[in-house]
């Protein structure tokens, strides 16, 4: 029951993005963080390039690099939740 | 919800920064006496706070036309409270400024703010006020993820807003359009979340029934019911 509605959540999900991806007009999919700057730009009257990091930061030098580390943060989560699944799945054949 | 390095004025990153410590704080004690008072504890605590690590490294598109990213927080809230909650989005969060640019050292005070405490405390209040109702284990569930993620985001629009007040309209309206990015960004993507992390508890329940009784997460009660329409 509540598999079948994951999937039709998912499904429905990617069925939203197909559609706005296909009629939006200016649909770039860029990060919410992004435009949430670009409007703090907007209030403030301060171009985007004006906003200095406080503390200097490093930056993945291009987008390969950036997704990998992503997938990396995923792949950590997803040994966790993997991992501990496993354990309880034998931990429960045992008892 | 990452507010950018250098996208807050230094004052409300100290403000932020104040706010959050205590949290941090009140969430390692917790921490400490959670896992010394039951090892069973900890894979758990593995596999909720592995969902903070997925779901917030996943970018998805929304009707809004732009990307945001689910926060992942509610089965960790409802499981160990928000003041843990809040521990293991620090721990995401400070690896998502170091590495990937996304938020960062001065604002990170704030973005633990949000996605670690406001969100997941709300979160906490929903379960909280739903647990000892009839209201069904899993539609809890669902609620409290589906709210801890959209209050991280209007949280966010709101720490944005106290910054930068509008010219005309001053907080508000500047509140406003900062939802408009964030929260209506957010909405599917907190639907989607709630439903599927409803799905996960199910195979907790099914899988380790006894660690929910034990931390006293939902009654004996609550449980075999849960368990009973499982099979």
């Amino acid at each position: 029951m509540l598999e079948i509605l994951t999937v039709i959540a998912i499904v429905a999900f990617c069925g939203i993005f197909l559609y706005t991806g296909s009629t939006l007009s200016g649909a770039e999919f860029v990060g919410s963080d992004a435009v949430g700057s670009e409007l703090i730009a907007k209030i403030s009257g301060t171009p985007v390039e004006n906003f200095q990091p406080l503390i200097s930061q490093w930056r993945p030098p291009s987008a390969e690099i950036e997704s990998c580390l992503f997938a990396l943060q995923a792949a950590v989560g997803g040994i966790l939740v993997g991992g501990v699944f496993g354990f309880w799945l034998g931990q429960k054949k045992k008892a | 919800m990452h507010i950018m390095e250098g996208f807050l004025p230094w004052q409300w990153c100290l403000v932020w920064w104040i706010a959050a410590i205590p949290c941090l704080l009140l969430g390692i004690y917790q921490l400490k006496r959670v896992l010394a008072s039951d090892r069973e504890a900890l894979p758990l605590l593995g596999v909720t706070g592995g969902f903070v690590f997925i779901l917030s490294s996943l970018k998805l598109p929304s009707v809004t036309g732009s990307c945001s990213h689910p926060t992942g927080t509610g089965l960790s809230a409802i499981s160990f409270g928000p003041w843990i909650t809040a521990v293991v989005c620090a721990i995401v969060l400070l690896f998502q400024s170091l590495f990937l640019a996304h938020g960062g050292l001065s604002v990170l005070g704030a973005n633990i703010v949000s996605m670690g405490v406001v969100g997941p405390l709300m979160g906490y209040s929903v379960y909280r006020l739903l647990r000892n109702t009839s209201v069904n284990i899993y539609i809890t569930v669902f609620l409290v993820t589906a709210l801890a993620d959209m209050f991280t985001y209007v949280t966010t629009s709101l720490e944005l807003a106290l910054a930068y007040p509008a010219e005309t309209g001053g907080y508000i309206s500047s509140f406003i359009l900062f939802l408009g990015i964030f929260a209506v960004t957010q909405v599917p993507l907190a639907i989607v979340e709630g439903i599927v992390l409803a799905l996960v508890f199910k195979y907790i329940v099914a899988l380790k029934p006894d660690i929910l009784i034990r931390l006293n997460i939902f009654s004996k009660e609550q449980i075999d019911s849960a368990r009973d329409e499982i099979s």
